[in-house]
């Protein structure tokens, strides 16, 4: 029991980061139309920026929003000087300028930022012994962190999208994009700012993610969490960020426990539970669990 | 002076250019319809003029000019199009499309009661206010695509085919309504229509668009009364 509630409460916090990843994957594919394969990238660039500062003796606090607020600068940078100019030569093209923001991003970390390991400080205490017992089982304060963080991350956005007029403008945006400028949507603003507040959410999830694990900042270290992400978000349905949160948890919570009780996955197929999900869902259900498939009278 | 001018304007599609210095005009009140051919241009005139796609040649509204390709100052200034293929927000509800239809407007208790009265006008919608726009009919769609563009509270409402796909005594229903509006609160009107009876009934003036210019106008009794240009024209 204790056991099953260890790698519960880390599959919860695994969990939590892919929800919030997924979450800025399917606000930029609400947006744009493409999943923004240089999410992870951005994450890490903000995630190495924090630490830099953390580096410098700035509170972690102070550079989480740093973080933050570098992101959303990114994202909208991103949108207005990339992803638009291309955008109308369809979605190959925009795919192919998001890779090579990939490969720019995580080129620039090594160059800024060197090649080695890195530890990046928790935001909450982080010893051995800050944990609160649950049925004998340990509940560390930084789960609880993580969880809370990500619960208000995720239900600020859900309070933009459906209480704002900020929040209808983006969901009009999203759904009819000439129809919304046709009723007088700043539709490029609009962009930006998806693509900002997307960038946001992913430089908090890399400032959560990183102290989970010692020595975890690496230039490879969001590749992975970008696939169990975009895993999350098509299970969940592209367009539904409700979805997105949920099946991220739910892949996080199977990632841990489908390799503790099942030897056959054991420690080196996590990544590949990632992998079926995706195609199972594409074959299955491509529409994913929550999304809207496009049923339109006209 | 007219309350929309347009001289010369040209407009088309990458390399394509569709028209070729098109004028016209449309005063205060005034139901105004373009009538031509597939191709003649007349979905391009409406984008055109809404700001939708670049264009050459001036476009004004009350005299002061329209920046081209800015369709919010275009919205700013008075103008709404209602385009081709209706632009209802499939997936937002019925309320939410006629929010966002409002969404230059900062007068909050107003556009309240504008959504009733607009509920009241198109009872299908005031029945449905909770439900997502793109599960309804094509008719009810059509209206709440033109109750929404009618939230910006314009002075020119610009629809482009609003009979489109919809049945022959919806299509009544859309004129009546369309008719309705221009009596109460007299917002002139510019609408392109391939069904030229029931376009000709609504309106006083009427262009002829050929290959993208225009041919013929005048006023819409006269060109319903002369018979070579109705069968030239019309088809009828």
């Amino acid at each position: 029991m204790e056991i099953f509630l260890d790698r519960l409460f880390d599959g919860i916090s695994n969990g939590a980061i892919y929800a919030a990843l997924a979450l800025a994957l399917v606000m930029v594919y609400r947006a744009t139309g493409t999943i923004n394969f240089a999410q992870g990238e951005m994450a890490l660039f903000t995630t190495y920026l924090a630490w830099g500062l953390t580096t410098r003796n700035v509170p972690v606090w102070v550079a989480l929003l740093a973080a933050a607020a570098a992101g959303f600068a990114l994202g909208a940078v991103s949108e207005r000087a990339l992803v638009r100019p291309i955008e109308k030569r369809g979605l190959l093209a925009t795919l192919i300028v998001l890779l090579g923001l990939f490969s720019v991003l995580n080129a620039a970390d090594g160059l800024l930022w060197g090649r080695g390991n890195q530890s990046m400080p928790s935001l909450f205490p982080n010893t051995l012994q800050s944990y609160v017992s649950v049925f004998g089982a340990r509940l560390y304060w930084a789960n609880i962190g993580v969880w809370l963080l990500v619960a208000a991350v995720v239900g600020l956005m859900f309070a933009l999208f459906n209480r704002t007029p900020l929040g209808l403008q983006m969901r009009a945006t999203a759904n009819n994009r000439e129809s919304a400028a046709l009723s007088g949507v700043p539709v490029g603003r609009i962009l930006m700012l998806g693509w900002g507040l997307s960038a946001a959410i992913g430089a908090v999830a890399g400032v959560l993610f990183t102290p989970l694990t010692p020595d975890s900042l690496s230039l490879g270290e969001m590749f992975p969490l970008l696939i169990y992400a975009s895993a999350a978000a098509l299970f969940g349905g592209l367009d539904s960020p409700g979805g997105a949160v949920v099946a991220g948890l739910l892949l996080g919570v199977v990632e841990v426990l489908l390799p503790a009780y099942v030897p056959a996955v054991g420690g080196q197929l996590q990544e590949a539970i990632a992998f079926v999900a995706i195609v199972a869902v594409l074959l299955l259900r491509p529409q994913g669990l929550f999304g809207s498939r496009e049923v339109e009278r006209v | 002076m007219s309350l929309l001018q347009v001289e010369g304007l040209q407009a088309g599609y990458g390399q394509a250019e569709v028209l070729h210095g098109i004028s016209l005009a449309v005063e205060p009140g005034e139901v105004v319809v373009i009538l031509g051919a597939n191709g003649a241009g007349k979905t391009t005139t409406m984008r055109a003029v809404a700001g939708l796609i670049g264009r050459r040649g001036a476009v004004s509204i009350d005299g002061a000019a329209l920046p081209p390709h800015d369709p919010g100052a275009a919205v700013a200034a008075g103008l709404a199009l209602v385009p081709q293929g209706r632009g209802t927000f499939t997936k937002l509800t019925v309320a939410e499309n006629l929010l966002v239809g409002a969404t230059r407007r900062r007068d909050k208790a107003a556009v309240a009661r504008d959504i009733e009265r607009w509920y009241e006008v198109f009872p299908a919608l005031g029945r449905r206010t909770g439900q997502a726009a793109g599960t309804m009919s094509g008719g009810e769609q059509q209206m709440l695509a033109i109750a929404r563009a009618l939230m910006s509270r314009p002075r020119l409402l610009l629809c482009d085919e609003p009979s489109l796909g919809l049945a022959p005594q919806i299509v009544r229903s859309v004129f009546d309504v369309l008719r309705q509006v221009n009596d109460d609160g007299g917002t002139a009107m510019l609408i392109v229509e391939q069904n030229a009876e029931l376009a000709l009934n609504l309106a006083s003036r009427v262009y002829l668009l050929e290959v993208g210019r225009v041919v013929s106008s005048g006023a819409a009794a006269e060109l319903r009364d002369s018979d070579t240009i109705r069968r030239a024209y019309l088809g009828y």
